[in-house]
């Protein structure tokens, strides 16, 4: 079933990468180029009473939010975010200058001379019972939606049992290798930006309107990237206008790239989420309906936790077909960093409620909780929670049995449980999740609208322009051979360089799990045309805009259709085993079936799934971020712990392939997908080994010793 | 910028600091990342530097009439590989940091550190080690517990180096070491437990047990040590009265890694584990 593309080529960025010839933001030297460092709140909340600059050599600059000629708004979905702090601040780290010159030694001395007067306001810094002053709005949210599917009153007339649970999530920060980073140049009335980012043209709106200026005169250049996972999604915006104003106010180039600390403790991370379900269970185990209510801790400024809330509701009922939903969703306005896009995007928060919940209802109710998971799958021709038609085959039942056979399941969960009864905490747990790929609701159609341009030159040579970039995962390899395979030519005649926005058309930002999907189609189909018009030595120029699949329909207002062209599946197991003395957990063992489509190179596939299951795990097990008094506890390297190799065994991964109808060779979307089901599986192994239910990520030592050690004083 | 000495021999070291007071950098694995600073810029040392992870003076390991001693110098890497260290002090230092770290990273500067979480210091606390301090007019030798005096403070004085730690050898029949950290490499601990005990045909002769991170300096007790092997010798073991001892003196804080409470609960747990588990089997012998 699988095509001749899966088969592994040699990543086209390799070698670069391996050699160190790659070219990061650290590794730019622009002619004359100057330093920027960034003056930062230190309260939560406050207003700005006066800030007193020392004087400043020749040279050096302040700029701040008088050298903002535009808008000193963020461009993204609700422009509450200034690029340099106005009257108030509003978490601990937010930009109120930037100090630029040639030397950081004096750039340090000068910030260390700054001296800002506050006058403290009181906080918000949770999403319970806010007594302070709305930091958005009037309800403090900057979202608050609800969707409604078939008729939950009938649901609660019916059922037998009722379960309801609440799931806590904690924060996650990306931690790409490379840490955020911009350098603007400012020459003849043009800005070009150099940047470490995964969304092109959302930097260049976002410069334009800092700026004022017009679009032709704001030029976006992709460096080398060094990981993303999200984080580069909405925050190089904020760092790219503030280095324009910079560059322009200087009169020369100037480089913004932030040190992992303050990368840590001032950037985006994933929200925090508090959800509650309850479920209404019928006679023989059938779900007849769920209500939700999501809660996000969005931070200081709206950022993308709109959309983010949006997804996490869509996935709130899981994989199982639930005909009657009340889900209700908002995200909170807090005095902490803003929470922003990470690998999953609302979906592993939700996906960790829905499946504890399935667990601990069907324990509660005294049923094997596999079986009634299994019983309750939605599958090809159900409704999704919005409504929307499952078109494609859902092939989880099959994965499911893989999985269990490949862990050996069965066996574990019977021969632990005599384990257990000598004493050594053993536990396995399994979980079913799916990813909606692309866009959500009316993105791709409404809003991004991609468009890709292949060109050929009179060598016959083939450039792919489009906006999408490599991070990592691979994008460099996958489009190329895409395109080769379509137009039957050899990889090495495919160009793709890191996209300028003055050579590449918009094909929208490199998240969602959508560039192989929505963007490699577009490629592909692109191609075709290419080929079928291919005069060779002839120079010529082919274009390709998304349509929206026939047959599809979304409704925005009232959340209701397809909010995903496509899905892609996973099931992951895990196994632990836990210290019977201090509770530290060692996992055993990790398996994998995942149906991602066909996939465009196995081993590229492969390097997601590894990367994704290990992120997921560490977000399960030890990524603890604790905000206290508004400060992040865990805020440097060293103190925010991310699994090693040592953490991690060998990753059992298969998959199975269910094509997609409008993907390049079937392909569906991978990233993200990968980082949702392992947290779960870690936590329901977790629960599996000491007998007790667990209902909040990250699963620390130290609250299992609070709930499962010995009742007799230690 | 600050000055910086590389002496060739110690006692050109010695030398030099009779007249200097310098930071003394042997693998510079703590006293870099104090200096952290912003990417491209260099650490700033307050005082001038003398490197000496250079001077083969501290960088041997011998052993004469029952003691081992440990150049100051020595890396926890070549520790490991050394055949004179016996196998319990290599199953404390192969759970330290980083392959990276440990090569670099030497064991008179953990002990210098003087940090709590410091994890070559409950070793060498149960084992009673001397720390060896000379200036260049005097050698003197300190029990560990005594140069370590808190958190970052040491009796170390100017002018005066640390050349060496003198271990007297004893040979233990149970010897039990648990780091709990925050992960299964380069992390830092979340609490450490030692315990080791010494028993021969006529029974349990000793018992040394020391705990890290979990005070401002290790814990250990040698009264709460003697009160446990009467105990054990009278077959009078009075698991309660052992914690109630070592609850006062193990007094953990919550902090980024960990919690006081899951600190404390871990240890006693960890205590009661080898005094069931270790020190009754040994009675039992």
């Amino acid at each position: 079933m699988r095509d001749s593309i899966s088969k592994p080529i040699t990543r086209v960025d390799a070698a670069d990468k391996l050699s160190g010839a790659a070219c990061y933001i650290g590794d730019m030297r622009l002619e004359d180029m100057l330093y920027a460092k960034t003056l930062r709140a230190a309260e939560p909340r406050a207003k700005l009473i006066s800030i007193e600059y020392p004087e400043l050599p020749e040279g050096y600059f302040v700029v701040d939010k008088r050298d903002v000629p535009g808008e000193n708004r963020v461009k993204m979905l609700i422009d509450d975010q200034p690029f340099f702090a106005e009257e108030v601040v509003n978490y601990i780290g937010e930009p109120i200058a930037l100090i630029v010159g040639k030397d950081k030694e004096v750039i340090n001395k000068l910030l260390e001379d700054i001296k800002v007067e506050y006058e403290r306001l009181q906080p918000i810094l949770c999403i319970d019972n806010i007594t302070a002053p709305p930091i958005y709005g009037e309800n403090d949210s900057f979202a608050d939606y609800s969707l409604n599917k078939g008729d939950l009153q009938k649901a609660r007339a019916g059922a037998a049992y009722v379960y309801e649970g609440i799931y806590e999530t904690g924060y996650q920060e990306q931690f790409y290798m490379e840490p955020q980073g911009v350098i603007a140049e400012f020459k003849e009335g043009k800005v070009s930006i150099y940047g470490s980012i995964q969304c092109p043209y959302y930097v260049k709106n976002a410069v334009v309107s800092c700026l004022g200026s017009a679009p032709e005169d704001v030029r976006i250049v992709q460096a080398a990237t060094g990981g993303a996972f999200g984080g580069k999604e909405d925050y190089p915006s904020l760092l790219a206008g503030q280095a324009a104003c910079a560059a322009i106010k200087a009169g020369k180039p100037v480089c913004l790239l932030l040190d992992r600390n303050e990368d840590l403790e001032a950037t985006t991370k994933r929200h925090p989420a508090k959800i509650t379900l309850k479920s209404y269970i019928d006679e023989s185990c059938r779900i007849l309906g769920l209500e939700a209510d999501i809660a996000l801790d969005a931070g200081a400024y709206a950022g993308i936790s709109g959309v983010v809330l949006q997804r996490a509701m869509f996935a709130a009922a899981g994989v199982y077909n639930i005909e009657n939903l009340s889900i209700r969703g908002k995200a909170i306005a807090t005095n902490k960093a803003v929470s922003g896009a990470f690998r999953g995007f609302g979906s592993p928060q939700a996906f960790f409620a829905i499946e504890m919940h399935m667990e601990h209802a069907a324990k509660a109710i005294g049923i094997d909780p596999l079986q009634y998971k299994l019983s309750n799958l939605v599958k090809q021709g159900d409704r999704s929670t919005t409504n929307g038609i499952l078109r494609d085959k859902i092939l989880l039942p099959e994965m499911v049995d893989r999985v269990l056979e490949m862990s050996g399941f069965t066996e574990k969960r019977k021969s632990f449980k005599t384990e257990r009864a000598v004493g050594a905490l053993k536990g396995i747990g399994l979980s079913m999740f799916f990813h909606g790929c692309g866009f959500t609701g009316n993105g791709e159609q409404d809003h991004i609208k991609a468009k890709v341009r292949l060109t050929k030159d009179i060598h016959d040579r083939v450039e792919i322009l489009i906006a999408n970039v490599e991070m990592g995962q691979g994008v460099q390899t996958t489009m190329r051979k895409i395109a080769a395979a379509a137009m039957e030519l050899p990889i090495d005649s495919i160009i793709f360089a890191n996209p300028d926005t003055d050579r590449v058309p918009d094909s929208g930002p490199t998240v969602a799990s959508r560039t192989t999907v929505i963007v490699g189609k577009l490629v592909y189909d692109a191609a075709l045309k290419l080929k079928e018009k291919w005069q060779a030595g002839a120079a010529s120029e082919v274009e390709e805009q998304y349509k929206y699949p026939q047959g599809f329909e979304w409704d925005n207002d009232s959340f209701s259709g397809d909010a995903y062209t496509n899905y892609s599946w996973g099931v992951n197991a895990v196994e632990v085993e836990l210290d019977p003395i201090t509770y530290e957990s060692t996992i055993k063992g990790v398996w994998t079936v995942f149906d991602i489509g066909n996939p465009i190179d196995d081993r590229l596939v492969r390097g997601q799934i590894d990367g994704g299951i290990v992120q997921g795990l560490g977000y399960a097990s030890m990524e603890v971020m604790e905000n206290l008094q508004g400060r992040f506890r865990q805020r440097t390297s060293t103190d925010y712990i991310i699994p090693t190799a040592m953490d991690i065994p060998e990753i059992k991964s298969e998959l199975m392939c269910e094509p997609f109808k409008y993907g390049p060779y079937g392909a569906k979307g991978l990233g993200e997908l990968t980082l949702v089901g392992a947290p779960i599986a870690y936590a329901l192994a977790v629960e599996n080994a000491l007998s007790i239910n667990i209902d909040t990520l990250p699963v620390r030592p130290e609250h299992l010793m609070e709930v499962a050690a010995d009742g007799n004083g230690y | 910028m600050v000055e910086a000495y590389k002496p060739n021999d110690l006692k050109e070291a010695l030398e030099l600091l009779a007249f200097n007071d310098c930071t003394i950098f042997a693998g510079g694995t703590d006293l870099m990342v104090k200096r952290k600073r912003w990417s491209g810029l260099v650490p700033s040392f307050e005082k001038p530097v003398m490197f000496i992870s250079q001077l083969q003076e501290l960088r041997e390991v011998t052993e004469d009439n029952g003691m081992l001693t440990i150049g100051a110098a020595c890396t926890l890497s070549e520790l490991i590989d050394n055949e004179l260290i016996p196998e319990h002090f290599k199953t404390v230092f192969r759970q330290m940091a980083s392959p990276g770290i440990r090569n670099i990273a030497t064991i008179g500067g953990n002990i210098c550190n003087a940090s709590p979480a410091g994890e070559s210091l409950p070793l060498l606390y149960a084992l009673d080690a001397e720390v060896v301090l000379q200036s260049s007019c005097r050698k003197v030798e300190l029990p560990i517990a005594e140069f370590v005096q808190g958190v970052g403070k040491t009796l170390l004085k100017s002018g005066e180096m640390v050349t060496a730690i003198k271990v007297p050898k004893s040979s233990f029949t149970s010897i039990t070491y648990r780091k709990v950290g925050t992960r299964k490499s380069t992390a830092l601990s979340k609490l450490s437990f030692i315990g080791l005990a010494a028993s021969d045909e006529e029974g349990l002769q000793d018992v040394r047990l020391a705990f890290g991170a979990v005070a401002p300096t290790v814990v250990r007790s040698r009264d709460a040590e003697e009160d446990i092997i009467d105990m054990l010798k009278l077959g009078s073991l009075d698991i309660s009265q052992i914690i109630d001892d070592y609850s006062t003196l193990i007094k953990p804080i919550s902090d980024q890694r960990s919690t006081a409470l899951y600190r404390k609960k871990a240890c006693i747990r960890l205590l009661v584990d080898f005094i069931i588990n270790s020190l009754a089997r040994e009675v039992v012998r």
